[in-house]
């Protein structure tokens, strides 16, 4: 029992889920921290992306990894969309934070179900999968699929990439920057608008890419997105709002708590687990677990 | 030469006039401050000249152009920097990201280096400690932090709200000797402060704010012994 709970294998799959989640915060921490955007639909986002990966891949026969500019695209567009129809001129209000947040949760729940039904009405509920990358690779014990070697690499790879944009380049500290101090970032003369349209651009397409990467692991239907907004919520509690490191770590606690929940008790736990671990993170730390350090 | 003109300004919070009917200018080279007791509205002014409160009604030019409705973004850009009350550094980045955020505008950017250069010079302890968190830092040292990030956007106009509020008398006395070089380097300086005498002792000219409206203005010098400034310091409405 315990060789396979320290197997290679299970770590395997939590690292792979881990990033996803991760990933996932990642794009909710930047719609929340630079807006205080509570986006109950930023499960949804993940799901149209695992849509587009999905027909992608079956009318064209070709590798979803291929369409990922695409995705992100659908991703961005559908944010930049919300941002100018539904937020821009309610966030120039310069209302308090709790009013922008209290707004927002009712239209983001508007958008969930709209985009959960538009998605069930034309595409049915039933559950999709398709094959791709199925092939075993093994080292030793351990046998990963090459879609969940992709799914990891690429993931890992635009975490990386997203860590130095935030704490190398000026746009990333100006981003930063809002999520810290909306007044102070005023103050120094940050466009903030500019940077708001580029975070709900960036943090939809995360969303959208992960929906595309976990379409080539597990079934894709119209109502798989919840789970992954709570996901992303607990991430960035855990990890610290605007913590991009801390949010990493946080999703890969997640999934790691997930994986083991459901290997020794079984798949019902799942959900069981990710909620309770939304209300113990929100009952232990709301200010967030890892370190206050909001150093990227 | 004028560099800044508030004519007739009108603001405030919700239905909560604070300001009625403020004008004042401000000179290049010159030290112009902004005196007056504890919400007689100094802070809401700087709030408005920055850009940071709309205007209900009144005009502000900068040489000339009209900047009333231009966001903070605008007004920086085109130098008009404030250095807030309360400092509102960012806590949980590096002093030197503090600084580099000063300078996030097109014409500062071209010559980030030079006065990041000048910055440290001027603060050899910003420099000491530029890896370290600004939430890290002393109140003295944050309000160096402040100001040095107000440097960096290369100002033509600074702003200066309470810039020794809750600092030690001997920090407060270095702030008080930073000002005059400022201007003495062709800024326009305008400072709001509870300090009357240091205050009046460094400004060019000064301007007696109380209930939100100029009651009395003048040379620096003139004003300190004048029976309304100390009414409106002290606050005791004598009517």
């Amino acid at each position: 029992m315990l060789d396979s709970l320290l197997s290679a294998q299970l770590l395997f799959a939590a690292a792979v889920l881990g990033s996803i989640y991760a990933l996932v915060g990642l794009g909710l921490n930047l719609v929340y921290g630079t807006m205080r955007l509570l986006n109950i639909a930023h499960g949804d986002i993940l799901m149209i992306g695992a849509f587009s990966a999905y027909w992608w891949f079956t009318l064209t026969g070709l590798s979803p990894l291929i369409a990922l500019p695409l995705v992100a695209a659908i991703g961005a567009g559908l944010g930049l969309a919300l941002y100018f129809g539904l937020f821009r001129r309610q966030l120039a209000q310069g209302l308090p934070p709790a009013a922008i947040e209290a707004r927002s949760l009712l239209l983001f729940f508007g958008v969930s179900v709209v985009l959960q039904n538009v998605v069930a009405f034309f595409f049915s509920s039933t559950p999709r999968a398709y094959r791709h990358l199925d092939e075993v690779v093994r080292i030793g014990d351990l046998a990963m699929t090459g879609n969940r070697i992709a799914a990891l690499v690429v993931a890992v790879t635009l975490l990386a990439g997203m860590l130095v944009f935030l704490n190398r380049s000026l746009f990333g500290i100006e981003i930063r920057a809002l999520i810290q101090h909306r007044e102070a970032a005023r103050v120094v003369g940050i466009n903030v608008d500019r940077v708001q349209m580029v975070a709900i651009a960036l943090g939809f397409a995360a969303a959208a890419i992960a929906g595309a990467l976990l379409s080539m692991t597990e079934q894709t239907s119209p109502f798989m997105g919840f789970r992954f907004t709570i996901a992303a919520f607990v991430v960035i509690i855990l990890g610290g709002l605007g913590n991009i490191r801390g949010g990493i770590i946080a999703g890969m606690l997640l999934a790691v708590i997930e994986i083991y929940a459901v290997t020794i008790f079984s798949a019902e736990a799942r959900s069981i687990l990710i909620y309770g671990a939304f209300v113990a993170a929100l009952l232990i730390r709301p200010q967030g677990l890892i370190g206050f350090g909001k150093r990227g | 030469m004028t560099a800044l003109a508030a004519t007739g300004l009108h603001a405030g919070y919700g239905d909560i006039e604070v300001l009625r009917g403020v004008s004042i200018t401000a000179r290049t080279g010159a030290v112009t401050a902004i005196v007056g007791a504890n919400g007689a509205g100094k802070s809401t002014l700087m709030r408005v000249l920055a850009g940071l409160l709309p205007v209900s009604r009144g005009r502000l030019e900068l040489d000339g152009a009209d900047i009333t409705k231009l966001p903070p973004h605008a007004r920086v850009a085109r130098g008009v920097v404030l250095v807030p009350e309360g400092r509102l550094i960012f806590p949980d980045l590096s002093v030197h990201e503090n600084l580099i955020l000063g300078s996030v505008t097109p014409h500062a950017q071209g010559v980030r280096d030079e006065t990041l250069a000048q910055v440290y010079a001027m603060f050899p302890r910003l420099a000491e400690r530029r890896s370290q968190a600004g939430g890290t830092l002393s109140g003295g040292e944050q309000q160096m932090l402040a100001l040095g990030r107000g440097l960096m956007a290369r100002p033509g106009v600074l702003l200066l709200d309470e810039p020794t509020l809750g600092l030690a008398p001997a920090i407060a006395k270095d702030i008080f000797r930073i000002v005059p070089r400022l201007r003495d380097a062709g800024l326009a300086v305008i400072i709001a402060e509870q300090d009357l005498r240091r205050t009046l002792r460094i400004a060019d000219f000064a301007y007696v704010l109380e209930n939100g409206t100029v009651v009395s203005s003048g040379k620096g010098k003139d004003l300190e012994n004048d029976p309304d400034v100390q009414r409106a310091y002290l606050g005791l409405s004598g009517h």
